[in-house]
């Protein structure tokens, strides 16, 4: 239903990072499936040894066609496509994003980070110009710590005119410690800003309506029950 | 201006879109080369022989009569194995 795909051309900004957070904060409610496109296999290798959760599907594929095929296939069944790409320029990551619905730039403080997440943007928006189609792309900041480095960063996402999440990720434990534990706190401060992110996803429209999947699903098992029954009428 | 398009891109166009806009961009994986390597065998004289003949009669090279058997016998076989690459003779 929904294709999420997290790029940029800067290794280590958190991409994977971002997968696994919302693996962990949706895979309950609908139908998830992650699709890695970074050969490293971090977020294929996390989901078979480390993730506790509901289940979802995890497919590592860094081939770009039999990716492209992979991502029409799996948003055909599939509530939510998360689709993780290798840091660097590369075929496989531009055809996700051409695939796409929305493109999460995952970005740190650095200038590299800054700089390639500008030219993610601007990739994400020649794809939509050449595709025909609304790609909305947005940077998300994150390890961001309260300091003025920050701060800085913050002002070059805006001076660059580049869109950005009000929500962001900080330098906090809890997400280092998923990447082993397979699990996200229930609470305190990285459930929230996890809760916060959730939320500006779904504001944007980027994550499946929940209400309509339960109607969806309602009526499914509705007729399912029926099912039986109108067999039964025929015979 | 043509306006823009609601749905998802199917696989091909997807491609097609990435390809052209961003033709410079590498693969994420580069296949490493299928060099070629040498096998050396030691067979009786008859078995040679037998070889020789069956490969004459088929108008096939002797390496390609081992790899066409082998393939019938369920080892992948590179498909480069299979073909007459001998040097011309002028």
């Amino acid at each position: 239903m929904s294709v999420l795909t997290m790029a940029t051309a800067k290794g280590c900004t958190g991409k994977t990072l971002v997968c696994q957070v919302l693996v962990c904060a949706l895979a309950g409610g609908m139908r998830v499936v992650a699709l890695d496109a970074d050969p490293n296999g971090a977020l294929s290798r996390w989901a078979g040894r480390a993730y506790e959760g509901p289940p979802f599907e995890a497919i590592a594929e860094a081939d770009e066609t039999r990716l492209a095929h992979l991502i029409a296939a799996k948003a055909e069944t599939a509530d939510l496509v998360l689709v993780d790409t290798a840091g660097f320029g590369n075929r496989a990551a531009t055809v996700a994003m051409t695939s796409a619905d929305a493109v999460l730039v995952p970005a740190l403080a650095g200038e590299a980070d800054i700089t390639e997440a500008e030219r993610t943007v601007r990739l994400t928006e020649a794809l939509a110009r050449a595709a025909r189609r609304d790609i909305p792309v947005r940077v998300l900041l994150n390890r961001v710590r309260r300091t003025s480095l920050a701060r800085h960063a913050l002002g070059e996402v805006t001076a660059a005119g580049l869109p950005r999440l009000t929500a962001s990720l900080s330098d906090l434990v809890a997400f280092g410690e998923l990447s082993y534990s397979g699990r996200l706190p229930d609470a305190g401060p990285a459930a929230a800003e996890v809760a916060a992110l959730v939320n500006e996803l779904r504001g944007l429209a980027w994550l499946p309506d929940m209400t309509a999947l339960r109607n969806a699903d309602t009526t499914t098992s509705q007729e399912g029950a029926m099912a039986p029954a109108r067999k039964g009428a025929q015979t | 201006m043509k306006p823009p398009l609601k749905a998802r891109p199917t696989a091909t166009q997807a491609l097609a879109v990435a390809g052209q806009t961003a033709p410079s961009l590498p693969p994420t994986q580069i296949d490493t080369a299928d060099r070629p390597s040498t096998l050396t065998m030691r067979l009786r004289e008859g078995t040679v022989a037998a070889l020789s003949a069956t490969a004459r009669e088929r108008g096939l090279t002797i390496k390609q009569v081992v790899a066409h058997a082998l393939a019938q016998a369920g080892v992948a076989v590179m498909p480069a194995d299979m073909e007459d690459r001998s040097p011309r003779r002028r």
